[in-house]
Order: structure tokens, then sequence, then C-alpha cells
């Protein structure tokens, strides 16, 4: 029952940032309609450039949020100088975002090359409650990840500005015609999910190591729970991020751990086969298509 | 917006121009045979050309992958479906071909039908529930193929080997023919190149290749006049899946050592890449998309991380200012000036 518990919470920690990066990728492909496949470079750059800044001797605080910013910039100019071309044809955005793959993850290798790449714990301390240790770094970043959600949760469905957003996915024209200034929104949403991945990427080195190779693996994830909570649908990626990382945290305990990547895969298989709209339903694709 | 779409991706080669407002030109019988006939020289004769090993089994890897394309700019170009799962369809070609050798001893020769049949299996089998979906979904999902592809391989014990992959031998010597000498393989590789080439050109210029196209373009239109867009969409990937296959099987009789790493996320993504670089479209344009990405750093003897730099922002750029692909672009450029020729 411990080992339970302490696998419960252990894998908490992964869920949050599969959950931070895929709320970026179901807000920017459920109501911009982009799909970055680039995603997880951002998620890469972002540990990096913490990275960078702790190494040369800034503190992890430092180093996430230049991470966000360096990210979130990075995010504004991929959208201005390359995705905005390509809004009405979301299938040549894709294959951009396949050609960004390669040129983000060479350069950060051609610079600082392709091996793993770690940072000292931030939070060193460890609390044991009933038998159950509990890593303060692990638990800082679940507080972390529930902060954004609640946020990022709030501002789509509470605020005038959520409202505007989702009046323009609903209907571009008339939003646009009611003053909603879409092609910002659309630039504000790429920016706001870039952050996240950046975050994401802060969180993820502060957990474990990473390497340059690591987008393709994160990005899948997070395409896997954009599709299986519902695009567009901030509950439903974080339902969905809970389920894969529980899956991942408890098949590496109890079932067969090479297989653990498998599992969101398949899971993503059979959600899009039983419920193609998704676990809590969404905005029912882009509407660009 | 849809009419926007096929008219910036109008292409001179598949219809005649819509509308007739700048027409292309009919071309004389001399023009349009020119290319592909130098084309089908410099593939059949490079070996006479002496270019050494090196340049001659890059020339084997391009004609691999040149394989694969075709199926993938059916699959794209004239049906309208991405897929970045292309490399665990070669993979499914290239094990089997592996495997047949090692259990049933199996040649190459018997081998092929197998591996071509079944990538198309795989394909059909994947396609059957996600291309139902729509078609950002199914380029999720075959992405999500290869990821799943190399798990199984990686834990597939010794039936695929594991991480460090599978031996074979060489094809041997077929009615005097040595297999084994790379120049000999070599003309293997550019006959399937110029067989693939051949078949995709049968499905552009048949009606089915016109069905795939009405697909393309209105996929509601297209069902509305009674196409069974269901079924050719999944006949479709199961072709390009059966190019793929047999493209895995020539490269593992080529390299006669495969491992998952190749057949994992990233060499699809290549593998989409390279099919949007030449142009998906254009008859020639998986070979001239293969050409540059696989052959033409190492010639220039690119650093490879520079050259996969490069290549991306290449690729950018082709995607922004030439939609249709490199081919497409050139032979644009090529009617441009005639006309300009012909007017003066």
């Amino acid at each position: 029952m411990e080992i339970f518990l302490q696998q419960l919470i252990n894998s908490l920690s992964v869920a949050s940032v599969i959950i931070l990066i895929g709320i970026g990728i179901t807000l920017i492909f459920g109501l911009t309609g982009i799909i970055n496949f680039a995603h997880g470079e951002f998620l890469m750059i972002g540990g990096m450039t913490t990275w960078l800044v702790v190494s040369h001797g800034g503190g992890f605080l430092l180093g996430a949020a230049a991470a966000v910013a360096v990210v979130g910039a990075l995010g504004f100019v991929l959208e201005r100088s390359l995705f905005r071309l390509t809004l009405d044809r979301p299938m040549n955005g894709f294959i951009i975002s396949l050609g960004l793959i390669v040129v983000l993850q060479h350069v950060v290798i051609r610079f600082w090359n392709s091996y793993q790449k770690a940072i000292p714990q931030p939070l060193a301390s460890v609390w044991e409650i009933g038998g159950v240790r509990i890593v303060a770094m692990r638990a800082a970043v679940v507080l972390i990840t529930a902060v954004v959600v609640a946020i990022t949760f709030f501002a789509i469905s509470r605020s005038r500005y959520g409202l505007a957003l989702r009046a323009s996915v609903a209907d571009q024209e008339t939003a646009a015609l009611m003053g909603v200034p879409v092609r910002r929104y659309i630039t504000g949403v790429f920016i706001y999910g870039s952050a996240l991945a950046g975050l994401g990427g802060a969180m993820m080195i502060a957990l474990f190591p990473i390497t340059p190779f690591i987008g393709s693996v994160i990005v899948v994830r997070g395409f896997a729970v954009a599709l299986i909570g519902g695009l567009g649908n901030v509950a439903g990626a974080v339902l969905a991020g809970l389920v894969l990382g529980l899956m991942d945290g408890l098949s590496a305990g109890y079932g067969l751990p090479e297989w653990t990547e498998a599992y969101s895969f398949a899971l993503m298989i059979l959600i899009l086969l039983l419920r193609p709209q998704g676990l809590l339903g969404g905005t029912a694709g882009p509407k660009a298509i | 917006m849809d009419l926007a779409k096929t008219e910036s991706l109008d292409l001179p080669q598949a219809e005649p121009a819509k509308g007739g407002s700048v027409g292309a030109p009919r071309l004389t019988w001399m023009e349009r045979a020119i290319v592909p006939a130098g084309v089908f020289l410099l593939l059949i004769g490079l070996p006479w050309l002496h270019p050494g090993y090196r340049l001659l089994s890059l020339a084997v890897s391009t004609g691999v992958n040149t394989i694969a394309l075709c199926g993938l700019a059916i699959l794209f170009g004239q049906a309208g479906i991405m897929s970045v799962g292309h490399a665990a369809l070669m993979g499914v070609g290239a094990y089997a071909g592996a495997i047949l050798a090692r259990d049933l001893d199996m040649s190459f020769w018997a081998a092929l039908p197998c591996a071509a049949l079944l990538a198309a299996a795989v394909a059909g089998l994947v396609g059957l529930p996600s291309l139902r979906v729509g078609g950002h979904h199914f380029v999720i999902i075959t992405f999500a193929l290869c990821g799943l592809f190399t798990i199984v391989l990686t834990n597939g014990g010794a039936f695929t080997g594991a991480a460090t992959g599978l031996d074979i031998a060489p094809i041997g010597t077929v009615f005097g023919v040595n297999f084994s000498k790379l120049q000999n393989l070599y003309l293997l590789a550019a006959a399937f190149v110029l067989a693939s080439i051949g078949l995709m050109r049968l499905v552009m210029t048949s009606s089915y290749g016109r069905t795939l196209r009405s697909i393309r373009e209105n996929e509601t239109l297209a069902a509305a006049l009674g196409v069974n867009v269901g079924l050719h969409k999944i006949v479709a990937f199961m072709i390009s899946g059966a190019f793929a296959g047999v493209a895995g099987l020539v490269q593992v009789y080529f390299l006669q050592h495969i491992s998952p790493d190749l057949y994992g996320a990233f060499p699809s993504v290549y593998i989409a890449l390279m099919v949007m670089l030449g142009g998906p479209r254009m008859l020639l344009g998986p070979l001239m998309g293969a050409f540059i990405v696989t052959f033409l750093p190492e010639v220039l003897n690119l650093d490879p991380i520079d050259a996969r730099i490069a290549y991306g922002v290449g690729l950018i750029l082709v995607i922004l200012l030439l939609p249709g692909g490199v081919m497409a672009g050139l032979a644009h450029l090529y009617l441009s000036c005639r006309r300009c020729v012909v007017r003066s």
C-alpha cells in the first residue's frame, strides 16, 4: 500500500509535465488549428534555457522565468513569421513544424552538444508522511501546474477574453465582425501555449536530466493528451494528462515498464476509435480544415 | 477558401489549367520526354561512370528512399492524406524480409511479395480505424504508430533482435548475376525505382488517380458523387504501404543489418519532409526529394548537423515559397521561360 501511494505521488509530478505540454497543444491545436509538432522542441528549449541559466550561476527560479520568456518569444516570432502564413492550409503549417523540429534540435546540438543535461535539484528536502516519501521538488511541480491549470481554466471559461476567444473559435468571421481581433487572439494563444511548454521544460529538467532528443517523445504524449481529452478542452487535457501520468507511474511499478510508452499510444488509438471527439468533448476540431 | 487552396497549389502537370486564363501551354512530346529520358539514362548508366563505392552506396540509399517516397507521393499528392508513419511501414517490410530469411530461409524474391503484402496489411489495419476520423487525427496516429513500432521491435526479444536488431546475408547470385556486388545491387535498386515511378505514373494517369484527386479536392463532394471515400482512402494508404514495404526489403538487403532506430519517429519525419521538398504531385518529385536530402549533403561534404539545419531551413522556405515542391517550381520556371521565348 505504501509503495502504491509512493508510486501514485511520484507519477503525479510526471503527469504535471504532461499536463503542461498537453494544455499548450490542446489550446494551440484546438483553438487556432495549428498542428505544431515542434511543441516538444519548445519544451526541450525551455529545459535547455534553464540549464544554461543555472549552469552560469543563476538560480532555478531565474532559469524557469528565462525559459518561459525565451520560449514565449520564440513562439511569437515563429507564429508571426511562419505559422501565420499557413493558417488557411494547416497541412503546410504541420510540415513547417516538422522542419522546425529538425532545425531547433540540431541548432541546440550544434551549440551545446547532444549529451544529456542536468541541474542540481532546486529543492533538496524530502518530507516523510506516514511512510511515504515526498520529494519537495515534485510537490512544487504539482503545485505550480495546479496553479497554471486553474488560471488557464478560469481565463478561458470566465473572463471576457476567454469568451472572445471561444467566439472566434466557433465562428471566426462573425467574431471578427463583432470587433474581436481574431488574428491577435491566435498569436496570443500560440505565445501562451509556447510559454507553457517553456515552463514544462523548466519543470522537467528540475525532475530528470534531459537530452536534445526529448521533444519527439513528449510531443506525442502532448497530442495524445489533447486528443484523449478533447481538442481545446483544458479540463479534458488535465484529466487525460492525469490518466497518462498515472499509467506511466503505475506501470513502472507494477506493469511491464518496458511497455510504458506503448500504453499512451494504445489508449489514444482506443479513444479515437470509440470517442473521436475526446473524453470530455472538444471544439470539434479546428475550423480551417 | 477551398478555391484558393486548389488554385495556389495548381500545378502544370496534373490537370490542364483551370479556367484557361493563363493556361499551361501544350508541350510538344519532345519536351515531355526529355527529362524522364535523361533521368532514365542517368539512373541506368550511373555504374558505368565509375562513381566509386561511396557514391554508389549513397545512390542505393537514395533509391531506397525514392521507392518509399513514391508511395507517399501517391498518398499525399493524389489522395491528399499525409502520413508521418512511413518509416514504420518500411520497417515492416525490412523486418519481414530479415525474419523470413532467418526462419523460413526465404530468398529476396520470395520475400518481395510477402513484404509488400504485409506492409499493406499493416497500413490497412492502421488506416481502418484512423482514416475515419479526419486528416489531422490520422497524421498524429501515424506518428504514434512509429513510436509503437519501435517499442514493439525493442521489446520483441530474440524474434526481432531487440535493440541491436537483425543481420541478414546478401541476396547472392541469381541467374548468374551476383547481387553481392554493389554495382549489381545498385542496378536492382534502380530497376525498383523505375518500376515505382512507372507505377506512380500509372496511378496518376488512370481513372483511379482521378478518383483519389477528387477525394483530395473535396471529400464531401466526392462522396456525394458516389465515390466510396472511406474505402479509397484506406486502399490508397495500403498501396503506399506496399511501396514502403518493398523499400524496406531492398534496404535490409542493402544494409545487411537493421535496428529499431532506423524506423522510428525521426526517419518518418524525414520521409514526410523529403516528399514535400521534392514535390508530392510531380512524377519525379520523390526522386528529387530523396536526391536533395540523401545524396546532396554527402556529396557536398557538409557536416551532418549543418546539413540537417540547412535542410530544415530549406524545407521551410520551399513550403512557404514553392508549396508544390522543388520539381513543381522547376516546371513553373520552365513554363514561364518558355512563354517568354515563344512571345519574343
